[in-house]
């Protein structure tokens, strides 16, 4: 030990002295007022030259500009937007990515710093449900409300270049609004006080020389098209950058994070619309008694799926009690409208399915529903997948194009439609025990079982084309979602394909080719309902892929 | 309900104007009073203007009027708070009981009896010189300095040194040999006076962004020349950049001599006046054609050329170097090469001119002259009884107590410990684990210790998990003190936060392993930094680095930070003044001149061969990140900025030899170990080198440890590995 015992107290002192905070303030804080600063100009007057010298006018508005050789990559503005906004842990409005190319000997590095591009024609503000997002008629500056937001993260999806920020702690997007508080007084934003470089700038720009330039694509290498949103950022420079610059991120693939309700979403909401217009279809040929004995399970059983499905989609807001919102995007936003046709498709449908059960008390004419009733309720659902379609395709991202994600919804919806208007003339027919059922199944089930193989086997190929895109030379998004799928995910890829094979086509090969004796189907109904599973995980997996291996046109991205 | 522009989520962001000068913050974080600090990363120096409320500190901003930033910061200054919040701070002692048990909290009276009882058997056991301390370029001076003369006067221990070893101790010997003392002669403001700004093996946009704010507020329309073998982003704002072979500066260096000397481009004048080994120099040049400095360097000849006639025709040239000059095998006699260049060219003294060394951490300099370690306090000589007689009188000690020589560097020690010379270790503020070159076999040696003690920050780092003791320290922010930033100027550090726990501050622990050991009276007068900051100043006294005339911290911090020197009753220095050293023209040798100093290059210690065919490099990564990531790892922000994974650069000629795709797993190998990396196909790296950033747990394990001869730094920037696909 110590030669001489020492005072525990001595300790007790420096961990006194370490838990007193105030005095070190206390002892050197600088009481300054803003007149005496700290004998530096204010931030008003020291970026003057970086701000406009005068307001907007009519036709302009306020934009980034941003001089590129004189970023040399510090990155400071990112960290500076965060402290100085008082952004969560992680969060910032703006990025650097780095572009590079040119040949050997002579090669080109050229940082990108990023932030919102405050577009003439904004994705996320058409995109948005709830209408959180508005232009100012004045400075053109794209802003977001943050209480009016409900937190569906459309807008994350459908702007370019990743601007709008989800927050999970709060359930809300926030985004760059360019300082405006501080711009009103004359003060520059975060990022352009802290560049170094002063490559940031605020300036004022006519909204035509942003088409024109939007148009020749006048913009920044490695960036989406700007003409899809009309970005308002202008990327200077003096020099000529080499053709080759691409993203240093542009070779790494990496799977986007998934939305779970939404992808249960999708999913089910295709099987209920499906299973309705499988069983329309049917009514045209089926006589009507057997209809009348299938149509109480098969429609209850379809609208109990069609509800799951809007319930789940609820989950994925992250302030879900401001639901009834998304309403109000009607006349802009296909999420609104995807919303609107499938609550319209569930009203519909809750009435056709109740009809049996409650017509034939109250209302006189049996317990039929009418059949322009069906057809309606059929009608709003396909109008509702249409709405899902145009949600995705409104992106912009290649492997979410219309035609593509339209073969997929549909056949989705052809698949679990067929298998489980399949089950349902099973249970029924198990159920009832009716000889009438029996012979309904006998004739129909091969029918519904071969529709359904045909309707698997197509999906599948259309989602195995995909892997075409792999022989191509040029890193195309296609071929990054190829690569996902055939790389990193490429467990999940099996497995869907394998309960697609499994469910959609060998399973009702089998009973195609060693059917039971007659009268004696129902017997399968544990076995169809086995496949009709397989044909659901399939789907659910085929959607998880489709939100995962998505690759996304972006701003350039750093190493 | 159906449509809400206002409530909790919008007033959330809401900015309000801050006072203070500060113009708008967030409503939420508005200050009630604001503290300066200077930064505590990178010698730069920036000063932060901490935001405080109710006593804590809740944001930050550069501050716009100090003179070495004017308001702007690189990222890790802006995170320099956040850091302090992270899960992982040591918050008490922890001890391991025994052999390979895992460490256990234990009482701060536990954990001081039970180091001194160690460290005193040790003693008593080996000697007392086996026990050692490595130290840092990261706490303040007046830490340093009792850590300094309580180690060596106090508890006996001969050896010591820092993880300045690393960064800087080039610069030091290449100016103690050329100028008679360690004098970094420039200030900033010559960034912003020269005609012509050459970089050799420096990356300011990456590695000090705020200095090369400087450069582009220079208005002379400056040429900027870059030597360096990567094309990196400073490169890429260079007017000619030279892509040199590593290690070929000096051909480089002598040849443009050469060619200055032939066709009469020098200021003979000034070698004259205020030089000395000229004719030796010239001679010596003479070896360095253009054809052998081309054959050296793999440059075109005109390129050479062209350099020398920018530099001829400069009017003010300065010269900068980094660690692409100080991490070398040969680095001390390549700064000389930059500094004849300069005294050749008699761009010296005036103003935008000097052969600069930029250093590498926040107190480089601090350590440079107080740690006690090389130097004796003050920057005197351990091996000059006067230079110990006047410490000892300054400090009331008996002059016996001053050992005579200086300590062994770094890796002596480490050497030490292999040789059981060193049995125990007491390691603060910085991380040998993952820093030191060649890390498996260092971390192998400090296995073999009888007894380690860390102090330190955080308890996770890889030195701390070695530790039979880890004692938990207070950070930057929560702690009073001074750094001493690149161009000499000294600045505060203060307390704006309390630390976690029982974290103490380095200043306190230090005084209680005084008063444990014993020797707590020797230390009486050392009772607060700032009253340690007044033995400083006696002991710079006479010193070229005087600064008796700094009154006290209140002074440092009304005249925005002082430079040395400032010796009391020098001549009047106006506050915010930038002054650079030697207008007079006389240097600190007795003879007032400053040397020539010229050596044959030597060549690569592990040349590129068969087996291992390409050359690694090694450095920052991005402005993000800083050393071996303890503190820039804890922030959300800051880890968005840089890779989460090790990757390695590599040019495209030799991805498609080695059938390495783009994005794709590689492992490095070298005769040491080897690693896993993400390949980035890159023309920043020219084809047979690779570039591995420092920053990544795992580099160290294929650097080889090579030193320079008369610095002891070790060469981090030149090894051969092999590259292939996992």
């Amino acid at each position: 030990m110590a030669d001489a015992p020492v005072p525990a107290t001595l300790v007790d002192h420096y961990l006194r002295l370490q838990r007193e905070a105030g005095t070190a303030v206390d002892r050197f804080a600088r009481a300054h007022d803003e007149a005496s600063g700290s004998g530096g100009p204010s931030p008003t007057g020291r970026y003057s030259a970086l701000m406009p010298a005068t307001p907007p006018g009519e036709g302009q508005q306020y934009a980034f500009e941003v001089d590129l050789d004189a970023c040399s990559g510090c990155k400071s503005c990112v960290a500076a937007c965060h402290a100085m906004n008082g952004l969560e842990d992680e969060e910032s409005w703006r990025d650097v990515g780095l572009l590079h190319g040119g040949g050997e000997g002579a090669p080109v590095m050229q940082h990108v710093t990023t932030a919102c591009h405050h577009c003439l024609d904004p994705a996320c503000m058409h995109a948005c449900p709830v209408d959180a997002y508005e232009k100012d008629p004045a400075t053109g500056i794209v802003r977001h409300l943050d209480d009016q937001c409900f937190g569906c993260q459309y807008c994350t999806l459908a702007c370019p270049y990743d601007a709008p920020k989800y927050s999970a702690a709060k359930g809300i997007v926030r985004k760059c609004d360019m300082c405006s508080d501080r711009l009103a007084e004359g003060e520059a934003p975060a990022c352009v006080q802290s560049c170094p470089g002063e490559a940031i700038r605020i300036r004022v720009v006519d909204a035509n020389q942003v088409v024109e330039e939007s148009e020749t694509n006048l913009f920044v290498p490695g960036a989406p098209e700007p003409e899809i949103t009309l970005p308002a950022t202008t990327y200077r420079t003096a020099r000529v950058l080499p053709r080759n610059m691409i993203p240093a991120d542009y070779y790494s693939v990496n799977p986007t994070a998934p939305h779970w309700p939404l992808i249960v979403m999708l999913a089910l909401t295709q099987l209920s619309v499906g299973a309705f217009l499988v069983e329309q279809v049917l009514g045209l040929v089926a006589p009507a008694a057997l209809m009348a004995s299938i149509r109480p399970l098969h429609s209850a059983s379809a609208l109990v799926f069609g509800l799951l499905a809007l319930a789940v989609s609820v989950l994925h807001l992250g302030r879900p009690q401001y639901a009834f919102r998304a309403v109000i995007g009607l006349r802009h936003s296909w999420l609104s409208r995807e919303i609107v046709a499938f609550g319209l498709f569930a009203g519909l449908a809750v009435t056709y399915a109740a009809w049996p059960w409650i017509g034939a008390r109250f209302l006189s004419g049996g317990g039929a529903a009418p059949p322009w009733l069906g057809w309606t309720v059929a009608g709003a659902g396909v109008a509702g997948i249409g709405c899902s379609v145009m949600v995705y395709q409104f992106t912009q991202k290649d492997f979410w194009n219309g035609w593509s994600t339209g073969c997929k919804f549909l056949l989705t919806a052809a698949v679990l439609g067929l298998a489980a208007a399949w089950l349902s003339l099973m249970v029924t027919a198990a159920w009832t025990e009716s000889a009438a059922s029996a012979a309904a199944l006998e004739r129909y089930g091969p029918v519904l079982c071969r529709a359904l193989i045909a309707a698997a086997a197509l999906k599948l190929v259309f989602e195995a084309a995909l892997f075409r895109h792999l022989a191509a030379r040029s890193t195309t998004s296609l071929k990054r979602t190829a690569l996902l799928m055939s790389g990193a995910l490429s467990q999940v890829t099996a497995a869907r394909f394998a309960a697609g094979v499994v469910g959609g086509i060998a399973m009702p090969a089998l009973v195609l080719v060693s059917r039971p004796p007659a009268g004696e189907d129902v017997m399968l109904a544990p076995f169809v309902a086995m496949l009709f599973v397989a044909c659901l995980a399939g789907e659910l997996l085929e959607r998880y892929l489709f939100f995962a291996a998505v690759a996304s046109p972006k701003m350039p991205g750093g190493v | 309900m159906l449509r809400q522009r206002e409530g909790h989520l919008t007033r959330d962001l809401v900015r309000t104007p801050g006072g203070f000068g500060l113009g708008q913050v967030p409503a939420r974080h508005k200050p009630d009073a604001t503290a300066d600090l200077v930064c505590g990363y990178c010698s730069t120096g920036c000063r932060l203007t901490v935001h405080l409320k109710d006593g804590a500190p809740v944001n930050l901003t550069p501050s716009p009027g100090y003179p070495v930033n004017r308001g702007t910061a690189c990222p890790k200054g802006w995170e320099a708070l956040t850091v302090l919040d992270a899960p992982d701070r040591a918050t008490t002692p922890l001890l391991r009981p025994a052999g390979d048990a895992p460490q256990r909290p234990v009482s701060w009276d536990a954990a001081l009896g039970t180091m001194v009882e160690r460290f005193k058997a040790i003693q008593a056991r080996h000697g007392a010189g086996s026990l050692a301390f490595l130290s840092t370029g990261q706490i303040p001076t007046e830490e340093m300095a009792l850590l300094g003369a309580l180690a060596k006067f106090g508890m006996g221990m001969l050896h010591g040194d820092g993880n300045t070893r690393q960064c800087m101790a080039t610069s030091v010997v290449a100016y103690k040999q050329a100028f008679g003392f360690d004098a970094p002669p420039y200030t900033y403001r010559d960034f912003e006076e020269s005609d012509v700004i050459v970089f050799v093996g420096a990356n300011p946009c990456i590695a000090h962004p705020i200095l090369w704010e400087r450069v582009l507020r220079n208005r002379r329309n400056p040429k900027v020349i870059v030597l360096d073998p990567r094309f990196t982003e400073t490169a890429m704002q260079a007017a000619q950049h030279l892509p040199l072979q590593p290690k070929s500066d000096q051909s480089l260096l002598y040849g443009v001599a050469r060619i200055l000397i032939e066709r009469g481009w020098i200021d003979a004048g000034y070698v004259e006046a205020h030089t000395s080994g000229y004719e030796g120099y010239a001679a010596f040049v003479q070896q360095f054609t253009l054809d052998r400095a081309a054959a050296d360097t793999g440059l075109e000849p005109r390129e050479i050329e062209r350099l020398a006639a920018t530099i001829h025709a400069g009017e003010r040239v300065s010269f900068w170097w980094t660690m692409g000059v100080n991490q070398s095998y040969q680095g001390v006699r390549t700064a000389q090469a930059v500094i004849d260049l300069a005294l050749l060219t008699g761009n010296m003294g005036r103003p935008g001119t000097g052969a600069n060394s930029i250093t590498g951490q926040c107190n480089a300099m601090g350590s440079r002259l107080f740690s006690n370690t090389t130097n004796l306090l003050g920057g005197h000589d351990f091996g000059d009884a006067g230079d110990r007689a006047k410490v000892a009188g300054v400090l009331g000690i008996d002059p016996a107590v001053i050992p005579h020589e200086p300590s062994w560097a770094y890796h002596e020690i480490v050497k030490g410990i292999l040789e059981e010379r060193i049995k125990g270790l007491w390691v603060v503020a910085t991380n040998t684990a993952h820093s030191w070159i060649n890390q498996s076999q260092v971390r192998d040696i400090l296995g073999r210790l009888d007894f380690l003690v860390v102090q330190d920050m955080y308890a996770s780092t890889e030195t701390a998990r070695m530790a039979d003791l880890v004692l938990p320290a207070a950070a930057w922010g929560e702690k009073d003190g001074t750094f001493i930033n690149s161009e000499r100027r000294i600045g505060t550090i203060r307390k704006v936060a309390s630390a976690p726990g029982e974290a103490l501050a380095d200043f306190a622990i230090f005084k209680l392993v005084a008063e444990y050991w014993g020797c707590g009276e020797m230390f009486g007068e050392w009772e607060s930094p700032e009253a340690v900051f007044h033995i400083l100043k006696r002991l710079s006294a006479g010193q070229p680095c005087d600064i008796t005339g700094i009154a006290d911290y209140a002074m440092l911090d009304e005249r925005g930070g002082i430079q040395w020197p400032y010796p009391a009753g020098g001549p009047p220095v106006a506050p915010g003044a930038e002054r650079h050293l030697f207008e007079d023209g006389r240097f600190h040798h007795p003879d007032g001149r400053a040397r020539f100093l010229f050596e044959d290059p030597r060549p690569l210690p592990e040349a590129p061969g068969e087996r291992y065919p390409f050359l690694l490099l090694t450095g920052r990564g991005t402005a993000a990140q800083w050393h071996t990531q303890t503190r820039t790892a804890k922030s959300a922000v800051l880890r968005k900025l840089y890779p989460d994974d090790v990757y390695v650069e590599i040019n495209p000629a030799d991805a498609r030899a080695r059938g390495i795709r783009p994005h794709a797993r590689v492992e490095v190998r070298s005769r040491r170990g080897r690693i896993k990396a993400t390949a980035f196909v890159t023309r920043s790296v020219q084809p047979g080198q690779l570039f591995v950033p420092m920053h990544y747990e795992v580099t160290n394990r294929l650097t080889d440890a090579v030193f320079d001869p008369y610095s002891k730094q070790p060469s981090y920037k030149a090894c051969a590995v092999d590259v292939g696909p996992v």
